[in-house]
């Protein structure tokens, strides 16, 4: 992937060119957090640290906002408001506008066979449509394969915590634990060398508007994870203070 | 205006659940309450109390007024509470929402009528000029338990507090300024502490202390004790809810005073701290002619 | 005139010629308005409560939420929407105390006593039957001698009652106190039941609230200094007085009953002993 991590940049600073990738083949793209202003003007608009991508030749800005503007493909976890009479109405985010899901937006879902969710329930759904103008449209199917792919109501024993929006991002990169230094589900779920006691069973959904839900028969087992993870997020842990806390928790269950 | 936001399906019922199992959300224990901190401002009066993630500031001041026409031999003390937007958005300014009225009766019942503060040392003139404490309690952010956080904060607040000097010479007041006389600390007879109790089950059979604000979603019943390390009860607030057993409830008061004993000396031990922080030595110090270089 | 108890140890009479455990006169009545979905009018010494009941009925305009636009069939979300919201207004005449004086709306003493009463009758009646609906409580008191709490919440108990709200039991309220001051530490200090107003303004004193015979209090509120030591014995007698006031509500509710039936107003139903049970 061959990201990179360049300088701390602040809204309205002047770019240094060098620091703007270039490519024989890829137009450049700019994620969240920069602004083009033609013709070759390019200026960070969010306080962060900004970040290359030489393989795509893209170029965003990393920052740690506390409320959660909805972007297209990002995964979520909302919470049901109410049924409205083509969709239902759900939270991404206390205190804001309520997003819709399209009733028809289940996998095998007809007119006939749609299924029946209740108000406060939580659901696992993906951002189909999101700008400016209009409130977003949320999707639990994916609309080329037809399936659901993990999306859809969430049912089953579990809590959900609140955790802050850049621990989210790194939780859902494809490698959590290189890239995002986030190890604590690995070593909870005993897959880590050098803690034992490891080997609890669980599931996660992590939602990138800052919600993860931990789901597990035990519910001794739903609190350490989620304890693992909120106190990772509010102390920023290293790998070593993830280590240490890890153990801390399995000493305290047995 | 936006409404409060409410914890799904999901989450209450694990949270009833893992009660059930004996177990909290932070792991806690259920008589346990969050780690609280304490500390002070560097005006006099000035008092900030973070109980886990649920943070109270009080400020307290005096300003010399006329006393009450039916109370003329004594002072004036008022406890005013802000719940403003910052501790959470669904709180608004002028608005006065049940919380916010039930806070204020409870900290009015338990400090102001208890008797905590002896107004009448208040009294400067009788019938015509006396001082007039006020306590503004601003909460800055609200995870659960506002009523243990707040009570702690005012009464830290008025003990640190300090009101100007005065004297009386042939009936002419005289109110010395902080450079001109040492301010001196107000009477203050006993210290309450509120604790709170949050139960839960069909029943109300599970009690727990210190409760976070997704557990106050999920509580069927409430009660709220107010002690002082002496053993006396200041008041009672249990307003409905699922009723509890009444030897219960004789259980919970019991646990009450040993949480309100360590609360004491713990304030105690912060005053202490924080006036030897404050003593500059003494005479002997002010009179030291070395540079600090 | 400070309350006189030097006469408690000679003669173990209070002020009124009470012994410590006897309840003042309770007289109340059902049915009081005809118009009202339920009415009561209950009387505990000389404090004179009126309640009304209307309910339950469309929720009224949403208070303190957003409540959005038109909502369909869904309703608010699981908090607000499955249950029946109790709304109680209570207004203290101001010729009710010795002296006038005028109660403003915003009067914050009497929105908790609100939210109590509220809370108290909520924990008894099955409000999960009648979701996206409101009872309203109105209160009047006309006159005030001590123990206005419970007295509030005897007649909404008896208003709900009479208004034929599903409910699990009586909500029957009295107030106890102690002879002592919280300073001593005298063991001769007797708890006294029902406290009328120059009893509850100078010896240490408390409401309860029960659910009917049983001992699980609903409302506990004590506003004065008292050791705790004294609150086993004042908890004790004021739970032994809530059941007194649970027999008086209920017989209350049983004669109206009864007079209903002779009158011809009401046709004699089905009683428990005459069903057929499998």
């Amino acid at each position: 992937m061959t990201t990179s991590t360049g300088p701390l940049v602040l809204p309205g600073e002047a770019l240094d060119p060098s620091l703007i990738p270039s490519h024989p083949k890829h137009p450049l793209r700019l994620g969240p957090g920069l602004r083009h202003i033609p013709p070759s003007d390019i200026v960070p608009t969010v306080a962060g640290q900004l970040t290359t991508n030489s393989h795509k030749n893209s170029l965003w800005v990393e920052a740690n906002s506390n409320r959660y503007i909805p972007q297209q493909n990002d995964p979520i976890l909302a919470t049901l408001l109410r049924t409205a009479p083509d969709s239902y109405l759900l939270t991404l985010s206390p205190h804001t506008a309520p997003a819709s899901l399209p009733h028809l937006a289940f996998e095998g879902a007809t007119k006939k066979t749609r299924p029946i969710l209740s108000p406060g329930q939580l659901v696992y759904a993906r951002v189909a449509l999101a700008n400016k103008h209009m409130d977003p449209e949320l999707e639990c199917v994916n609309p080329a394969t037809g399936k659901a792919d993990g999306l859809g109501p969430i049912t089953g024993p579990g809590c959900a915590f609140d955790i802050s929006l850049g621990f989210a991002r790194r939780l859902l990169m494809a490698r959590s634990r290189e890239e995002g230094g986030v190890g604590v589900l690995e070593m909870l779920a005993g897959e880590e060398p050098g803690i034992t006691g490891g080997g609890l069973s669980f599931e996660t959904a992590v939602g990138r508007n800052g919600r993860v839900w931990v789901g597990s028969e035990s519910a001794a087992t739903v609190i350490v994870v989620g304890r693992a993870l909120q106190e990772t997020d509010r102390n920023g842990l290293g790998m070593e203070g993830q280590r240490r806390f890890v153990k801390k928790l399995l000493r305290e269950m047995k | 205006m936006p409404r409060e936001a409410e914890p799904s399906l999901n989450e209450k019922q694990f949270v009833a659940q893992a009660l059930q199992e004996n177990l909290r959300l932070d792991g806690r224990e259920f008589d346990q309450y969050r780690p609280l901190e304490l500390s002070f401002g560097d005006q006099y009066g000035v008092a900030d109390v973070t109980l886990g993630r649920t943070r109270v500031l009080a400020k307290a001041t005096a300003e010399v007024t006329v006393p009450y026409a039916d109370r003329p031999l004594d002072g004036v003390f008022t406890i005013a509470t802000e719940l403003s937007p910052m501790a959470s958005p669904s709180f608004e300014v002028n608005r006065p929402t049940e919380t916010e009225v039930l806070l204020s009766r409870l900290l009015e019942k338990t400090v102001r009528r208890s008797g905590a503060l002896d107004t009448e040392s208040l009294c400067l003139v009788a019938g015509q000029k006396c001082w007039s404490v006020r306590v503004d309690v601003h909460v800055l952010a609200h995870d659960g338990n506002l009523i243990d956080a707040s009570c702690a904060a005012v009464v830290a607040a008025l003990r640190h507090f300090r009101k100007p000097d005065t004297s009386m010479d042939a009936g002419v007041l005289t109110v010395y300024t902080p450079a001109e006389r040492e301010p001196v600390p107000l009477s203050w007879l006993h210290s309450p502490f509120c604790v709170t109790w949050s139960f839960f089950g069909e029943e109300g059979d599970i009690a727990v202390l210190d409760a976070t604000w997704l557990e106050e979603q999920v509580r069927v019943g409430s009660c709220t004790v107010s002690l002082n390390k002496h053993g006396e009860i200041c008041q009672i607030a249990k307003l409905g809810g699922t009723p509890v057993d009444a030897v219960a409830l004789l259980q919970c008061t019991n646990v009450a005073l040993a949480r309100v004993k360590e609360f004491s000396d713990m304030l105690d031990a912060k005053l202490a701290e924080d006036a030897k922080r404050r003593d500059k030595g003494g005479f002997m110090a002010e009179l030291r002619a070395e540079n600090d270089r | 005139m400070p309350l006189d108890t030097s006469t408690y140890n000679l003669a173990l009479l209070r002020v009124d010629g009470r012994r410590w455990n006897e309840l003042r006169r309770v007289h109340a009545q059902i049915r009081t308005q005809a118009a009202a979905d339920g009415s009561s009018y209950l009387e505990m010494g000389h404090t004179k409560v009126m309640c009304v009941v209307t309910g339950p009925t469309e929720p009224g305009p949403r208070r303190g939420g957003a409540g959005g636009g038109a909502a369909g069939g869904g309703g608010g979300t699981g908090g607000t929407g499955g249950k029946a919201e109790i709304v109680v207004s209570i207004v203290i005449a101001g010729f009710s105390s010795v002296d006038r004086k005028r109660y403003g709306r915003g009067d914050k003493r009497t929105l908790e006593m609100q939210s109590t009463v509220a809370n108290a009758v909520a924990a008894s009646l099955h409000t999960h039957l009648f979701p996206h609906s409101q009872i309203t409580i109105s209160l009047h008191v006309l006159s005030q001698d001590g123990s206005l709490l419970a007295a509030l919440i005897n007649a909404a108990t008896l208003a709900c009652v009479d208004a034929g709200i599903p409910m699990a039991d009586y909500v029957a309220a009295c107030t106890a106190g102690s002879t002592s001051t919280y300073a001593a530490n005298d063991e001769g200090a007797d708890p006294l039941l029902d406290l009328n107003h120059q009893e509850e303004q100078e010896l240490p004193g408390l409401t309860v609230a029960t659910l009917g015979d049983s001992d699980r209090v609903a409302v506990l509120v004590c506003e004065s200094r008292v050791q705790v030591s004294r609150l086993e014995g004042m908890l004790a007698v004021g739970v032994d007085g809530c059941k007194q006031v649970r027999d008086i509500l209920d017989r209350v509710v049983r004669e109206k009953g009864r007079r209903m039936i002779q009158e011809g107003t009401v046709e004699r139903g089905l009683g428990v002993n005459d069903m057929d049970v499998d």
